[in-house]
């Protein structure tokens, strides 16, 4: 009898899937979907601030990928590629005015009644963190999600935002001076 | 001896000023505490009261945004049906098969094939990944080819009738017997259709495009 084996496609680089993807092969893409859907909403929800929109901005992100999948230039990473689509359309999003609420993932799950003290003080601070963030200007949200919660390079980041090391550095020098000051007043 | 004490640096007043008494850039102290480096102190460092009062002050300030970076942030629940869906919708790939019974017709997407087959061919021995599509030969052709120009480029063909195509893109382990392997994944994913999806006349071509080591993936 047959081995039973599952594999999910862990085993083969992003470039493989790129590739088939633009031959037609639907679940190569699939799982790109699958290895690349958690950051491209994690980096919608820092942001854009609310998980709604996130979602949206995900699911736009990924589908522009898709359609622009023969744009791709297989110099660069398709998950830098991918930060690139996903911060642009963030951008769009709230530069259509939506108002940022909040980034706490686990506010529409959340027991109030069942909070600690200690759960209490973390959503706080979780609030604090989130509009802090959400009154920087956007390029300034954009380097710090980028380089502080993404773990991104300054070249990187750099690559992403279509700017330069310097100019990123400069945007999170101010950043972190404005995020410490909002910061300081929370506590 | 005691120390000297420790003057003390309010982080309002610390975030307006460009340098500490001793000369130290803020925005310099700030990075290195934010980029995880508040520890690392340099010779000056070690020795100055200042820098290492600012350097407190700005961890403990910065800690709320690291424990947020930290905090895991999963995919939302069926993000990835929802968005192959529309791509599905985008791609008009929404051929069936058709099989008429006594009791009515029964319609199967070409996508659940596809998905069968390559489910199929994950399970032979020796098949690292397996990748499907599904084409209806001659008559799916046909109809591409009536469409093109109203299709997207990334759009697979599906099937028709009782009849079906399928092509495989498989990366399969490096050392083990390729020919075998392909022999083995058409013979099962013919055996399955035909046994789950009741369609007649099963071709499936084989394609082996990468060969992966044990490294492969780490």
């Amino acid at each position: 009898m047959m081995a039973r084996r599952m594999q999910s496609g862990a085993e083969v680089g992003d470039a493989y899937l790129v590739a088939r993807a633009r031959e037609g092969y639907l679940d190569a893409y699939e799982l790109l979907v699958q290895r690349h859907s958690a950051m491209t909403y994690r980096v919608a929800l820092r942001l854009c601030g609310n998980h709604h929109d996130a979602q949206d901005i995900t699911q736009e992100a990924l589908i522009a990928a898709w359609r622009n999948l023969d744009r791709f230039r297989a110099d660069s990473s398709f998950s830098t590629w991918l930060y690139q689509i996903v911060t642009r359309q963030a951008l769009n999003k709230v530069s259509r005015g939506r108002r940022a609420d909040s980034l706490d993932l686990f506010e529409d799950v959340a027991d109030p009644g069942a909070e600690t003290a200690a759960q209490t003080e973390r959503n706080l601070a979780v609030d604090a963190v989130t509009d802090a963030l959400a009154a920087l200007p956007f390029p300034q949200r954009a380097v710090v999600v980028l380089h502080h919660f993404e773990g991104l390079s300054y070249a990187e980041v750099a690559s992403v935002t279509g700017s330069t090391v310097p100019a990123v550095r400069s945007h999170l020098f101010r950043a972190r001076r404005t995020l410490g000051i909002k910061l300081q007043e929370w506590r | 001896m005691n120390d000297p004490p420790v003057p003390q640096q309010p982080a309002r007043h610390l975030l307006e000023s460009a340098t500490l008494p001793c000369g130290a850039d803020v925005d310099l102290l700030l990075e290195q505490v934010a980029d995880g480096r508040g520890a690392d102190l340099d010779d000056h460092q070690q020795e100055c009261v200042h820098c290492q009062a600012a350097i407190a002050e700005l961890a403990a300030l910065w800690q709320p945004v690291t424990d947020l970076a930290g905090d895991p942030v999963p995919a939302p629940p069926g993000i990835t049906a929802t968005v192959m869906n529309q791509i599905r919708t985008l791609v008009h790939d929404v051929w069936y098969t058709l099989q008429t019974t006594d009791l009515g017709s029964i319609r199967i997407a070409a996508r659940i094939v596809a998905t069968l087959a390559r489910d199929t061919a994950r399970m032979v021995p020796g098949v690292r990944v397996a990748l499907g599509r599904s084409t209806q030969g001659r008559l799916a052709a046909l109809a591409e080819r009536a469409t093109f120009g109203h299709r997207h480029p990334h759009a697979a063909v599906g099937v028709l009738g009782r009849t079906a195509v399928v092509d495989l893109a498989v990366a399969v382990s490096y050392g083990d017997p390729v020919h075998q392997i392909a022999k083995a994944i058409q013979q099962h994913v013919i055996a399955e259709l035909r046994d789950n999806l009741g369609l007649q006349t099963v071709v499936v071509n084989v394609t082996v495009d990468d060969v992966l080591t044990d490294e492969d993936g780490q």
